[in-house]
């Protein structure tokens, strides 16, 4: 598939605007079937903890508090690097797309890192439900069903977060190609959405299982 | 070349918003507020969505029809956990009706 360096204009659409924004409606539609297979989970979630709030925090007591502030830190910088390179590739200037680009993925990566610590420190403080899973207090069986959609849920994320470093590298690849312009960038405007996107599930995701263990400790 | 709807300095403090945003859940997190650590854990997050989805995700900036695909998502989901919860919320209600 060859790609003109300038825009693209292709025969079904009247103008460039027409057809960037039909993309943006698809990756937007996308998203939203997102909405849909995180907000399962997320209802599921709210009808056990309001079943059972006692061991639902006595659960969140047992997270890894300081690696998960940090890691929320770790990915909202990220989303700001991802703005950036957004705002870089709507202004032409293609060796700061590479440069955020690379920083977003680099922070991505770092992200997983400090994720998949917190599952190893888990796993040493035998907290892997059905595998091995030690809990002596009340209501042991709901602390274990906390910590399975902590994994669950926190697996799925990290899963969307290694698929979209896989989306940024393709994009990467893409600009040192030379594939957009200032006039042409859409495909990485809709990277930029799915990781922004990845972004928000992360910020509910610390605000059930983290948050409310802080004062139960 | 046509200037870019949302400048850096929005996003820098879009940026800052967000962290300072993260910083209060998190001190907030260790007061003890019974139910309402919930609620207020998850009004945050809720604004901290709002923000990066306006700003970092343009919606603000965008046409009516992905505006409103967006309000539809978001709605359908209320939907879904009202039901949900309007269901397994009320069940001990119908039991205590039927028992005695």
């Amino acid at each position: 598939m060859s790609e003109p360096a300038t825009l693209e204009l292709r025969e079904q659409f009247a103008t460039p605007e027409q057809q960037r924004e039909t993309a943006s409606i698809g990756m937007w539609v996308f998203l939203i079937t997102e909405v849909m297979l995180f907000g399962g989970l997320f209802t599921a979630f709210t009808v056990y903890r309001l079943s059972h709030p006692m061991a639902f925090d006595a659960g969140s007591a047992h997270m890894e508090f300081l690696l998960g502030g940090i890691n929320t830190a770790v990915l909202i910088c990220s989303s700001y690097t991802m703005a950036l390179a957004i705002h870089s590739a709507a202004t032409g200037k293609e060796q700061r797309v590479v440069l955020f680009l690379l920083a977003t993925m680099v922070i991505g990566a770092v992200f997983l890192g400090i994720k998949f610590t917190e599952y190893y420190l888990h796993f040493q403080d035998h907290k892997a439900p059905a595998l091995w899973f030690d809990y002596s207090g009340p209501q042991a069986p709901y602390v274990q069903m906390f910590f399975v959609f902590y994994f669950l849920m926190t697996g799925l994320h990290a899963l969307h977060m290694t698929v979209g470093i896989g989306i940024l590298s393709v994009l990467l690849f893409r600009t040192l190609l030379g594939s957009f312009s200032a006039e042409y960038y859409t495909p990485l405007e809709l990277g930029g959405l799915y990781w922004h996107f990845i972004d928000i599930v992360w910020v509910f995701l610390y605000a059930i299982f983290y948050i409310p263990g802080l004062h139960v400790r | 070349m046509k200037e870019p709807a949302i400048s850096i300095k929005t996003y820098t403090w879009t940026f800052l918003a967000l962290l300072a945003l993260a910083l209060a859940t998190t001190l907030i997190g260790f007061l003890d507020l019974g139910p309402f650590s919930m609620v207020i854990a998850v009004t945050i997050a809720t604004a901290k969505a709002i923000l990066i989805a306006f700003f970092f995700m343009h919606a603000l900036y965008e046409s009516k029809v992905i505006r409103v695909i967006l309000a539809g998502g978001i709605i359908w989901f209320l939907i879904m956990v009202s039901l949900t919860l309007g269901d397994y919320m009320t069940r001990g209600w119908v039991l205590n009706l039927g028992g005695k």
